[in-house]
């Protein structure tokens, strides 16, 4: 290699070496901006709104009588805004210039909350994640899918397709979708009231005394764990599908016809019938079996 | 005890509503799924309009009237059958005359079409041997669904996809609950699918309409 050749390759690498701090804040600048954060303090049972169409909302509970907003932007064609009405929090996303395609409208919210915050959350497609928010909730989604940890309270979810995923929560559940599935997972709520047309409904929890569980759907698979110790009174009808039973139930009192494991409609108590269990479907089949 | 049956109970349905419960008519609610159903449908509308603002009222007796004169018409309901019927659209009419006229689009066809299918399935007599008909329903249905289509145009592909997907389901479970209502008219089970299937048409169609709004 010519002097000059090995001259120009270490003033390369100078010229490398000074510009490529700059190149990276140039680079890595745009993601800062599109980072919001913002605080605000609040009273006890603070109510949260969020209205994000597009793009991941993420709440979770911590132990400060705060509500912090971490928003991060796909674009600067979406803007983020939160304010404070007293002890309301809103938090909105909306498109800056009309001509906005929309994948650039895509914003991911990471919301923390004091865990007796109310929340309403309207998110079209993306995702809903809310975990150990004990105050009442609803959330509203087209295709996003939800899925709620430790909550308690009243939750009322809706979705057209999405799914909904609820596992230890309590208090009282009121689910409706079209075509979303949705699974209960170790619930101990005193209410639950599900309906989704053509999605599947698993419940895999306790039955609770005084407690009322209605699942119903147009067709999918309803299906139902039970405990030796739960007490319950079932009905379980499917128009034009398939019952299918592994508890037993012993003949209700209420009802004429009692078909002891197979058909299309049964009626019966479990134990000492302290709950009360709806399964219904138009086609579809409802399973009742043993939990593992 | 449920000494109470249903069209007692809906008899004193605007009472209950306004917060004037006797005891057997919480009795029969606590017996009687169908009702509880329309009470928890009735609370769930009355909470959305409550929640509304109270500018530009309009005056719902007219789609009363028209609702009235639509299902005397279907032989889906009777003059003497029409009390309650007459109870609950008065009971309508005040949840909805501060409800702003923009958001009365969606609600006014969740309630139309709730009520109008709730008193198909619970007074449903054929006439002359005719048949539940619901066709004025879908076209009121049909006509919305138009205009809730075209609000959408800009809408993200994803949502779309899924709204288009959703209103075939649902037209489909239209269908299908309208066959076996034809098939087995005196199934009040079939009926309340039917009566499920048209409200939850009305809701996805109201859902669209606010998504139009609110872009």
């Amino acid at each position: 290699m010519s002097s000059q050749a090995s001259l120009r390759s270490r003033h390369c690498r100078k010229v490398v070496a000074i510009l490529a701090p700059g190149l990276f804040l140039m680079v890595a600048s745009p993601a800062l901006a599109d980072r919001i954060e913002r605080h605000f303090k609040v009273d006890a049972h603070p109510v949260v709104t969020i209205h994000n169409p597009t793009g991941l909302v993420t709440v979770r509970a911590w132990t400060k009588s705060e509500v912090m907003v971490v928003a991060k932007r796909a674009t600067d064609r979406v803007d983020v805004d939160a304010e404070q009405i007293e002890n309301r929090v809103e938090i909105m996303t909306h498109q800056i210039p009309d001509n906005a395609s929309p994948g650039d409208l895509r914003a991911d919210l990471e919301i923390s909350v004091p865990e007796d915050a109310e929340l309403q959350i309207h998110n079209d497609s993306g995702g809903v994640n809310v975990s150990n928010v004990l105050g009442d909730m609803n959330v509203e989604t087209i295709a996003a899918d939800v899925a709620l940890e430790d909550a308690a309270g009243y939750l009322t979810v809706k979705t057209v397709d999405g799914s909904f995923q609820c596992t230890r929560c309590a208090g009282r559940i009121e689910a409706t979708s079209i075509s979303g599935n949705f699974r209960f997972i170790d619930l101990r709520s005193y209410h639950v009231r599900a309906q989704t047309s053509e999605g599947n409904i698993l419940f895999n929890g306790e039955f609770l005394p005084n407690g009322t569980y209605e699942l119903k759907n147009y067709n999918g698979v309803i299906e139902v764990r039970f405990s030796p110790n739960d007490s319950f009174n079932l009905s379980a009808t499917s128009l034009k599908g398939k019952v299918n039973n592994e508890a037993k139930l012993t003949p209700s009192s209420h009802h004429h016809h009692f078909l002891p494991k197979f058909g299309n409609a049964l009626f019966g108590t479990m134990n000492t019938g302290r709950a009360s269990v709806e399964l219904t479907s138009f086609s579809g089949t409802i399973n009742i079996l043993k939990r593992d | 005890m449920d000494t109470m049956n249903c069209n007692a109970f809906l008899d004193q349905l605007e009472q209950w509503m306004d917060g004037d419960r006797s005891a057997d008519a919480q009795s029969h609610l606590r017996a009687c799924p169908q009702c509880r159903g329309v009470v928890d449908d009735l609370e769930s509308i009355h909470q959305v309009a409550a929640s509304m603002d109270a500018a530009d009222p309009a005056p719902p007796e007219k789609i009363w009237l028209a609702l009235r004169s639509q299902l005397e018409q279907e032989g889906l309901i009777h003059g003497e059958e029409l009390t309650w019927a007459e109870a609950l659209a008065t009971w309508f009419g005040g949840v909805f005359s501060a409800v702003p006229r923009p958001a009365l689009a969606g609600a006014y066809m969740v309630a139309l079409i709730a009520v109008g299918i709730t008193i198909a399935g619970r007074s449903y007599t054929p006439i002359n041997g005719s048949q539940v008909s619901t066709q004025p329903l879908m076209a009121q249905l049909n006509t919305a669904e138009q205009d809730a289509v075209s609000s959408m145009t800009n809408s993200d592909p994803v949502v779309v996809a899924s709204l288009h997907k959703n209103l075939a389901i649902v037209d489909n479970y239209i269908a299908l609950c309208e066959k076996s209502v034809q098939e087995e008219p005196e199934s009040e089970v079939a009926r309340d699918y039917l009566y499920g299937a048209y409200q939850q048409k009305a809701e996805l169609l109201a859902q669209i309409t606010e998504r139009g709004d609110d872009r």
